[in-house]
């Protein structure tokens, strides 16, 4: 504990040089934008900041992009309470009792309690991501390949078992993922595959320009030509204070929000969006009224929020720990970190322990300002929504375009996203989550590495799996949650993905 | 092309996962397909062609399940497409612009995008139109190219 504290004193004394502190301040900013704007969510926002973070070093560049990442799920709940548009899908569920209770009046203390909720699920999250990771990567120092093959499976079942809609969809999509993966010189062989004689392709597709694509230009796609937003109500700043009541019922799904975001959060998968799901399904089923849910009851903004944004936190715990993505938004941040020069792993806390520690320290930072910078300024940024929607996804649309561009100065990136965007387009039509795609394109090459070296290791014997503990439970957890996702095609009835409202959202 | 609902009794035609997954499992068969270059290797010693076709199998095998699971699924014909024309239109005007970027430079490819977005398919006012395009165009290379030393692609007229 002691070290603990004196690594972060470390930390703190990197978060508190002023120009770490206001790149902190403007990641927040444009993170809330960016999760105001429709059409932009944290993946896309991030993607296109990526570029932007180039003349930057190492710990600055994770700084501004973990506060875009944070902003932007806390602009998501501004828009869906004012306007009942979720700027990003973790605020879907904020929406239903958020915008009741705008109607009802009670609008500025939706947005506080939506705020504190953050505030105190990311300094909650926070605390666990310092707790957890270093213990973590202790841990994941005695993983080897097995481990890591095993690792990256379990991960694809629970993803395919916790993200919403059809559980063989968003297997297919992964499976889409980890074939273009495979696009590119096999490292193991020197193989160039499905290059179509196109030498950029040897290096592989890269996360930024898929990830802008399926996110950012199907979602223009999908909402051009929208009607003109509907008029928004401006809270003052004496309307935030909610009532005495509305904080005593706020305090404990706040609470029960951040923890259960937190324990999704370390989960692969679109964790920020499952949880938010999952902490209103828990809310509504432990209220004593339930009938209030979708009138305006303020536990409904209150567990949501908090929970999409401690599963934002704890999301980094495997990234960091183990150099594993666990959802798109960490894709593209461990590409970031690539970029310098630094890769993500069990040995990265100790190897590079400013990055690590001014990390945390800045989250706590970020917390802090995203607190201070946004109850004060709601006013500002509900002007900024009443740009119309017509003039906004052109601009969209362009910053899209240079974002892809400048990452490698190519214009096959730009390519890329644009048939990334078509086809995002029209899977979304047809009912398909895309976070598998992103997420299976960055973990193919890996889980193949991991695979063929687990079988040099063992000279070709399969049983190198079985051998080892870890693996072994890894191995069973994913064959049962592979059982579980089979059992809706034999079984009908609902399970408790259907209780939590999972199914609800295609 | 409006469908009009058929007579009572008629079919609803195909379901929209039945398209989706057979579209999966030719995807599938394609890669398959392609794989045949790169040597797969064996179980015990896995080639570069080997995780490609293992992939394409699992694609293959889950594309088929939608497909014949999907017969509950609601029919392609219900799937509303009132902004596929806009879509294709933003797609194609993008798709000139990613051609353009590194032939007329960054600058003039935003106008003229921008022009083109806001002044033909919005319909917006010349005036705004231009006036948010240069607008964007030059802020933008100010705050990238200038500011974040981001190289971004020059006309050969030198702007």
């Amino acid at each position: 504990m002691a070290e603990t504290m004196q690594n972060l004193l470390l930390g703190f004394s990197v978060a508190l040089q002023p120009s770490v502190l206001v790149y902190a301040f403007i990641g927040c900013l444009v993170g809330t934008l960016v999760g105001m704007l429709p059409g932009l969510g944290p993946l896309a926002g991030i993607s296109l900041l990526l570029p932007a973070t180039f003349g930057l070093n190492p710990i600055i560049s994770v700084v501004l992009l973990s506060g875009v990442y944070y902003g932007a799920m806390y602009g998501g709940s501004t828009t869906s309470i004012l306007m009942r548009i979720p700027g990003e899908a973790a605020s879907v569920m904020t929406c239903v009792d958020g915008y009741a209770m705008t109607q009802r009046g009670r609008a500025g203390p939706a947005l506080a309690i939506a705020a504190i909720g953050s505030f105190v699920a990311g300094t909650f999250g926070v605390f666990g991501l310092m707790l957890l990771a270093p213990t973590l990567a202790t841990f994941a120092l005695r993983f080897g390949p097995p481990e890591y093959t095993a690792l990256l499976l379990m991960g694809f079942l629970v993803l395919a078992y916790m993200t919403g809609g059809s559980m063989l969809k968003t297997l297919a999509m992964a499976g889409f993922g980890l074939l273009l993966g495979m696009i590119g010189i096999d490292a193991m062989s020197g193989y160039t595959r499905f290059s179509y004689d196109i030498v950029e392709l040897g290096d592989g597709i890269g996360i930024v320009p898929v990830a802008v694509g399926l996110f950012g230009v199907s979602e223009v796609l999908l909402t051009a030509g929208q009607p003109v937003p509907p008029k928004v109500q401006k809270p003052t700043l004496r309307e935030l204070i909610p009532s005495r009541e509305e904080f005593r019922l706020s305090v404990w799904p706040i609470l029960r929000g951040t923890l259960i975001g937190f324990l999704i959060g370390i989960i692969p998968g679109s964790a920020h969006i499952i949880s938010s799901f999952v902490s209103y399904g828990v809310e509504r089923r432990i209220s004593k009224h339930p009938e209030r849910f979708g009138n305006g009851a303020i536990e409904g903004v209150a567990g949501p929020e908090s929970a999409n944004n401690s599963a934002a936190q704890g999301a980094f715990i495997p990234m960091m720990a183990l150099g594993i993505p666990t959802s798109p938004i960490m894709a593209v941040m461990i590409a970031a970190l690539m970029l310098h020069g630094i890769s993500p792993g069990p040995m990265l806390i100790t190897q590079e322990p400013e990055l690590f520690w001014g990390f945390v320290a800045s989250m706590y930072i970020g917390n802090v300002v995203l607190l201070i910078l946004n109850l004060p300024m709601v006013g500002l940024f509900v002007t900024l929504l009443r740009v119309p929607y017509s003039y906004l996804y052109p601009c969209v649309l362009c910053f899209c375009i240079l974002g892809c561009y400048s990452v490698n100065n190519s214009t096959l990136d730009v390519w890329i996203m644009l048939v990334m965007g078509g086809i995002g387009y029209v899977f979304r039509k047809f009912g398909y989550d895309l976070a598998p795609v992103a997420l299976g394109l960055i973990l193919s090459p890996m889980l193949e590495l991991s695979l063929r070296q687990s079988l040099a290791m063992s000279a070709g014997d399969y049983g190198i799996f079985l051998d080892r503990p870890i693996t072994v439970t890894m191995l069973v957890i994913s064959a049962v949650l592979f059982l579980f996702s089979l059992k809706p095609l034999f079984f009908k009835g609902k399970d408790w993905r259907a209780d939590v409202g999972l199914d609800e959202k295609a | 092309m409006t469908r009009t609902p058929g007579p009572a009794g008629a079919r609803d035609g195909i379901r929209s996962d039945q398209i989706s997954g057979v579209f999966l499992l030719l995807l599938a068969l394609y890669v398959g397909w392609q794989d045949r270059a790169f040597p797969v290797g064996t179980l015990a010693d896995p080639g570069p062609g080997f995780m490609p076709l293992l992939i394409a199998i699992f694609l293959g095998v889950v594309g088929l399940l939608i497909a014949v699971f999907g017969g509950k699924s609601e029919p392609f014909s219900s799937i509303p497409w009132p902004e596929a024309r806009r879509a294709v239109l933003v797609l194609v005007i993008s798709v000139a612009g990613a051609f353009a970027l590194e032939r007329v430079g960054y600058r003039l490819t935003m106008i003229a995008l921008l022009v083109f977005f806001l002044g033909v398919v919005e319909r917006r006012h010349p005036f705004a139109a231009a006036a948010v395009a240069v607008g964007f165009s030059v802020i933008t290379y100010y705050v990238f190219s200038t500011l974040l030393q981001v190289q971004l692609p020059h006309s050969p007229w030198g702007f």
